[in-house]
């Protein structure tokens, strides 16, 4: 029997990066991958002469030359940088507000961004100024947090950071409200909550902040050749450093002795190991994984209490004509019914809600597909359990087709641009979609939902006590810095530093 | 940066900072401890519509006519088959001659009856498999089968509500299911279908599509034949002109068939200025045009393990894998699916990139199915 240091179950973002960091610290690393392609919903499809991002990959912190960020450095580490082309979008957001007609465009870098608040909203400067203040503490601890490898003490850390501890406990709007954010500031502010799967009043300020700053510092970055340049660019590193990844390989079991990890088992290859790092569902893992008497009953209660966050049905337009010819300027497009997130929140608990996110990778690379064709994905989120409801052996592809429809209306109704004579290739994709490829819980994407206990900080300050099995570990959107691209990423680099202290 | 105070009390900053941690303990220690539910309603569906692989029994053959025979398949397991789009296709696995084969086959049958399926095969000249299939398989014979698979569908969103037909062959199979279900479900306005074959007795279902055409107004069907004249059927080729009589402004094609009727249509297509929008095709394979046959080796990297076979110049690399009795993953062989997405590691080969990742073709991966050898070659396979 094979013997491996560390086997990564799935090659997604968070896998990749815990298996190339690892083997290139000198550890003999196996991926057991069930799908064909390597990054998980990282990687793209073709259709007809489109190939298309399965989802909007637009990294935050990237940064490129001169101005470094965090995903930038984390690439340099891992070796990738210079590999890959990363494409810097010119603005962050185009927000519609469907009530009032509306129409906001933020720019990318803090000081422009502050500009236009202004300029939208008069008297927001100086609220949004200590905003982005706030935004740098909180990036400052969070560094220093994710570093340190014993346990936090907490009066040393505020020492440090006082402004962290303070808002730590703290949700957005709450936060917002006490450094006097004029509400329409927070309302165009706030846009971005859609991306992460959790209603905004559930999401703490400190993981909302760290995240819009990245976005704003930096400014959105996409892949030139898809999400999937990126996902080949580490697994070919991966593979260069002595890496073994195998495809179509489904774990089946992970063998666990005194409470110890021993080895994985596939359908037809078993390996002897000490670690695994879980790029999947603890519910998964816990649930059907590991054998009863030997999965600990604390972590079966904690799973038990985590709610899935939010899954989506996108819609990839391949149209046949220039982003010119169609009137197509922004690279994402927020369309809303209401800027206020608390009621548009529950207006999405419907299953046609009318919350749509466009985006088109032309604007920010315009060989994103062939000349005088440009790419438009329209993104609708689902929480509830409205779609399963709605969805039947029988009228699935229709339902498909239906969603599809209106998802095209809401996008053309609201932004006034006709695209539906130019689409010369569509597919859908739904739960049931994500489901297929990922094997996530109700085809589940963001990862849990980001609420109260779940949040970010309490995550973190409990990934030690929640490793009761020795030896296994997880990363990616299921894990401790929640589900965005970047995040995902970055919490590879930190999974596979812990288990390289053991 | 100005400090922001939430909480002047400092004590309670503390225990509110550590109640993230310790409230999260707490809040779970009431909740079952049973193991975590993993599969939820989405997931039971994966399962139904698209199963890993079937087990499946024939249970009844039909002689179309004299060279095509329909297969009807039920699941051995008693469930009902996948729910599948009309023009899907499955693949299936045949064992003869002491190796694998497997071939992709479009269902022929309707889409709201999945108590089984049916899939039409015409036997080919030097088809291996569809010589098996209409020579030696009988009824109870099992199979496993892969899919459904395909996007050669009819969408609402995309393609025009009148549609042209044109269908070759047994080309007609998956045409045949698209028209039935189209017409039912009232998706469409109208249809014409042009159905070329070569003599009167290749027709297949024309009972069916002429019973069809009469109950309904908007379905029109032309058959067209290639190799028999008859004073009572149009002879020929699908032409410009037969195109131009269609009345096709607008309208969506839908084409199936052999691949020398592909090439014909496109050539006109590009000349009657039909965007690509209106032309949806079912995937082919172009076949390679060579009087030269070298024997190369094949090296093939697949988990851990290396094995060399031989190859020719004239098979392709997934053909030299089941004549060299290697199971390779394989469902659309057209270079289509990616199930049989490879690495080159060395050697140089003829190849079909239009349905990969643009980066992969950079990286030279290739579809071994539509790769031909002009060396050595050395893959690593999934």
């Amino acid at each position: 029997m094979e013997k491996f240091d560390c086997i990564v179950i799935g090659a997604g973002n968070g896998g990749l990066v815990s298996a190339l960091t690892l083997q290139k610290k000198g550890k003999k690393v196996l991926i057991l991958e069930k799908g064909l392609a390597p990054g998980g919903l990282a990687t793209s499809f073709r259709r007809g002469r489109f190939e298309f991002d399965v989802r909007t990959h637009e990294l935050c912190g990237y940064g490129g030359v001169g101005n470094n960020g965090e995903i930038d450095s984390l690439f340099e580490r891992l070796g990738i940088d210079s590999k890959i082309e990363m494409m810097q979008a010119q603005e962050t957001f185009h927000v519609i507000d469907k009530l009032t007609k509306d129409e906001y465009t933020m720019p990318v870098g803090v000081d422009h961004f502050i500009e236009k608040m202004e300029e939208y909203v008069p008297g927001s400067r100086d609220a949004m100024t200590t905003f982005f203040g706030l935004c740098e503490d909180i990036k400052d601890a969070l560094s220093y947090l994710h570093s340190e490898k014993g346990t936090i003490d907490e009066k040393d850390l505020y020492q440090k950071f006082p402004n962290f501890v303070q808002l730590a406990p703290y949700k957005v709007d709450a936060v917002l409200e006490k450094i006097k954010m004029p509400k329409k500031a927070i309302e165009i502010l706030s846009t971005y909550w859609v991306y992460f799967g959790s209603a905004i009043d559930d999401v703490s300020f400190v993981h909302y902040a760290s995240i819009v700053y990245s976005y704003v510092l930096y400014g959105p970055a996409i892949p030139k050749y898809t999400s999937h340049e990126l996902s080949r660019a580490l697994e070919n590193e991966f593979k260069s450093a002595g890496g073994t990844i195998y495809y179509l390989s489904e774990v089946e079991k992970i063998d666990v002795e005194d409470g110890e990890v021993t080895g994985v088992q596939t359908k037809d290859q078993t390996f002897a190991t000490s670690h695994v790092i879980a790029n999947l569902s603890p519910k998964v893992v816990y649930g059907k994984m590991i054998q009863k008497e030997n999965v600990p009953v604390e972590n079966c209660q904690l799973e038990n209490e985590r709610i899935l966050g939010a899954r989506e049905i996108t819609v990839y337009l391949g149209l046949n004509a220039s982003l010119e010819d169609i009137g197509l300027h922004h690279s994402t497009y927020f369309l809303s019914n209401n800027l206020n997130s608390k009621v548009e929140y529950k207006k999405m608990q419907e299953v046609f809600h009318g919350n749509v996110v466009g985006f088109v990778p032309n604007v920010i690379n315009a060989k994103a597909s062939p000349d005088g064709t440009c790419i438009l994905t329209l993104t609708s989120l689902i929480f509830g359990d409205g779609f399963d409801k709605l969805v039947s052996k029988e009228n699935y592809f229709d339902v498909k087709e239906q969603f599809g429809d209106y998802l095209i209306r809401c996008f053309e109704e609201t932004t006034g641009i006709s695209i539906r004579k130019y689409i010369e290739e569509i597919e859908i994709a739904t739960p049931l979609t994500f489901a297929r490829y990922t094997g996530h819980p109700s085809g589940a994407i963001y990862g849990y939902m980001a609420k109260g206990y779940d949040n970010l900080l309490p995550r973190i300050f409990s990934e030690e006590e929640e490793t009761r099995i020795k030896g296994l570990r997880f990363c990616g959107g299921f894990g401790s810095r929640l589900s965005d691209f970047s995040s995902t990423y970055l919490n590879g680099e930190d999974v596979a530093m812990k288990t390289l202290g053991e | 940066m100005k400090d922001i105070v939430m909480e002047k009390d400092q004590k309670k900053v503390f225990a509110k900072f550590n109640d993230l941690a310790l409230g999260r303990r707490d809040i779970t220690k009431h909740s079952s401890k049973d193991l975590p539910k993993y599969s939820y309603a989405v997931n039971e569906f994966v399962s139904v519509f698209h199963p890993s692989q079937m087990e499946v029994v024939v249970t009844k053959i039909v002689e179309e006519n004299e060279n095509t025979k329909s297969f009807w398949i039920k699941r051995e397991d008693g469930e009902s088959m996948p729910p599948f789009q009309a023009g899907s296709y499955i693949t299936l696995e045949v064992h003869t001659n002491g190796r694998i084969y497997k071939r992709p086959y479009t269902i022929s049958s309707d889409t709201d009856s999945l108590k089984e399926y049916r899939i039409t095969i015409q036997e080919e000249k030097n088809g291996i498999v569809s010589h098996y299939m209409c020579y030696d398989c009988k009824e109870n014979d099992k199979f496993t089968v892969y899919g459904p698979f395909g996007h050669f569908h009819y969408s609402m969103i995309r393609d025009s509500s009148d549609i042209i037909c044109l269908a070759g062959g047994s080309g007609i199979t998956g045409v045949r299911s698209m028209i039935f279900d189209l017409l039912k479900s009232k998706k469409v306005s109208s249809i014409a279908l042009v159905y070329g074959t070569k003599t009167v007795n290749d027709i297949l279902w024309k009972k069916e599509f002429d019973e069809l055409a009469k109950k309904n107004k908007n379905f029109k069907v032309t058959y067209l034949l290639s190799e028999e004249k008859r004073d009572d059927y149009p002879y020929g080729l699908m032409d410009e002109e037969l195109l131009r009589s269609l009345n096709l402004e607008g309208k969506t094609f839908f084409v199936s068939g052999p691949v020398a009727m592909y090439q014909a249509l496109n050539e006109i297509f590009i000349k009657l200025d039909i965007p690509n929008k209106f032309i949806r095709h079912e995937e082919f394979r172009d076949p390679l045009e060579t009087d030269e046959e070298e024997i190369y080796e094949l090296t093939i990297h697949q988990k851990g393990n290396v094995t060399v076979i031989p190859c020719k110049s004239s098979e392709t690399l997934v053909q030299s894998m089941e004549e060299g009795r290697f199971s390779a993953p394989v469902h659309c062989t057209v270079g289509v699916c990616g199930y049989c997405r490879s690495k080159l590691l060395s050697g140089t080969v003829k190849t079909d990139t239009s349905a990969l990742r643009k980066k992969d073709v950079d990286l030279k991966y290739i579809h071994p199915c539509v790769t031909y050898p002009l060396s050595d070659v050395e893959i690593e396979l999934p």
